[in-house]
């Protein structure tokens, strides 16, 4: 499994596409926020927090995983990988094992450069928990979005949807709260993580009740995961 | 050679869809053999061997290697290379990096620079796969098939795109191996790379088996034939020789050396030219061209 994830981090770092879709559109994204979050009026910092980490996640983990297990699929390369005595959740984790420490390096990157910036959150473990449930239900909707996507070009039009969604749902939930609505914002995928993310950094919610908030989340996690189960493909249509 | 089978097919079933690929098939690979797996385009051949290899799952019928189920990766692959029809490498690693990766996931231990010396890549190590040749690939392929020298080797076309020194050196390869004690299961179109090497062949047609045996044992299923002309004015050959559309005449038969002497000695009894005589034995080839026509 390290093997496979040694191999993928070196393909990360000679592969510029992936390079840029992984660091510099987040970050870029990520620090226009920071700079911009005091001079629009209305911008929580918890809501800006709920959109920095669905720019990283949606934009970085998302659409790489994605387009990589796509890319992979096609040039046969998983094909090789299920030749060895590797299993199916040692290929699928040594693939997916660098770009997801990558984007926690950068989610911790950014968040911790926003709270130096404007000021940190109210509740760590409830941010901890947050980020931790959205990178996963990321990874679970990319894993279900590889198995509809025939090619990393492909990916470019599959992976539109949940992108542009969750990153839309993140905004909505994160600047508007979820008073109105509540059931459709926290049903939404990214919804109840991003109020998770504006409680635990704005405060004011107690603990107890915020908690629940992880069970939509997860909820994705076993949906994503029990349709990739279903419509993942290791090879290429014949 | 023991006959302790190293792969046991038993009246394995694929389907895709409606479409039955492969019928009832059964067959053993004992341990040391080079056993030959051929056939027509779609007879169902790679279907099964990607079975054989863990990669497909039968619709009925049973197989297993090592006596185990070949989809327990774990326990069988470290016993087992295999070569793909098609590469399958990352483009962005080199052959160095690809062989190691590789390598290391089957579980079997080895040094890259002797696979790589074994294979004639040694100057291609730092290379990017992106930017190896199709043959060079092949041998990449073939590198991490042999890694570990493994008790079972899988060899899916293993000479397309080769030039004649690296198919050369491939089968030099295959033959130390063999001799180590490594048992093959082959397909290829070169079917005279199967005539030469193969201990025993299937014939595949129509996901089934056409023929199953040695070469001897299928080439004798069919007669040989003595080919020849004859000058104008002529007497009437022996034998049952039947005249062609181009004039020349066709002598089917079971024995060859026996009714090659009949011609001769007719030939120099009547004082008679055999213009343009050609015989031989019957070939793989001819084996092959026969399936559709039985």
């Amino acid at each position: 499994m390290l093997s496979i994830a040694l191999g993928e981090l070196i393909q990360i770092f000679r592969n510029r596409l992936v390079l840029v879709t992984m660091f510099v559109l987040p970050v870029a994204s990520s620090a226009g926020y920071i700079y911009l979050h005091d001079t629009v009026p209305g911008l929580g910092l918890g809501g800006v927090a709920a959109v920095l980490l669905f720019l990283v996640v949606a934009m970085g983990l998302y659409t790489t995983t994605v387009t990589t297990l796509a890319s992979r699929r096609q040039n046969l390369f998983l094909k090789r990988l299920r030749s060895t005595a590797a299993s199916d959740s040692e290929i699928l984790t040594g693939l997916l094992l660098p770009v997801t420490v990558i984007t926690l390096v950068q989610v911790v990157a950014i968040l911790v450069v926003l709270a130096v910036v404007a000021g940190g959150p109210t509740n760590l473990f409830l941010l901890t928990a947050a980020v931790l449930a959205s990178v996963v239900m990321m990874l679970g909707l990319g894993l279900a979005t590889a198995g509809l996507t025939n090619s990393p070009e492909h990916a470019q039009v599959t992976t539109m949807p949940l992108l542009i969604g969750t990153l839309a749902v993140a905004g909505w939930v994160g600047f508007s709260g979820a008073e109105d609505m509540t059931l459709l914002k926290r049903a939404l995928p990214g919804g109840s993580a991003s109020e998770l993310v504006v409680n635990a950094w704005d405060g004011g919610v107690p603990f107890a009740d915020s908690l629940p908030l992880l069970a939509p989340t997860l909820g994705w996690v076993v949906a994503a995961v029990a349709l990739a189960s279903r419509i993942f493909r290791w090879e290429p249509r014949r | 050679m023991t006959t302790t089978p190293v792969i046991d097919v038993d009246r394995l079933n694929l389907t895709y869809g409606d479409f039955h690929a492969v019928r009832d098939l059964s067959f053993q690979v004992r341990k040391g053999e080079l056993y030959a797996l051929l056939g027509t385009n779609g007879a169902g051949k790679t279907s099964t061997l990607e079975t054989i290899e863990g990669h497909r799952v039968a619709a009925s019928g049973t197989v297993r290697v090592f006596g185990r189920d070949p989809r327990d990766r774990g326990a069988v692959r470290p016993r087992m290379g295999i070569m793909l029809q098609e590469s399958g490498f990352s483009p962005d690693l080199t052959v160095r990096e690809s062989v190691r990766l590789v390598g290391r996931l089957t579980r079997r231990t080895d040094d890259v620079a002797r696979v790589l010396d074994v294979v004639d890549l040694t100057r291609k190590a730092g290379t990017k796969v992106a930017q190896l040749s199709g043959g060079e690939k092949r041998r990449l392929d073939f590198a991490t098939a042999v890694y570990g020298t493994p008790e079972l080797i899988f060899l899916d076309e293993p000479t397309t795109g080769l030039d004649i020194q690296s198919r050369d050196a491939l089968w030099d390869t295959v033959d130390a191996l063999r001799e180590a004690g490594s048992t093959i299961v082959l397909t290829t179109h070169y079917l005279e790379e199967a005539q030469q090497r193969a201990d025993r062949i299937g014939l595949m047609h129509k996901g089934a088996f056409h023929r199953e045996g040695t070469v001897r044992e299928l080439t004798q299923t069919l007669p040989a034939e003595i080919r020849f002309s004859l000058p104008d004015p002529a007497p009437a050959p022996p034998l049952h020789a039947v005249r062609e559309s181009d004039g020349s005449f066709l002598v089917e038969t079971f024995g060859l050396q026996k009714d090659l002497h009949l011609l001769l000695g007719w030939a120099h009894d009547h004082a008679v030219e055999l213009r343009e005589l050609r015989a031989g034995p019957t070939r793989l080839d001819d084996v092959f061209r026969s399936i559709g026509s039985d």
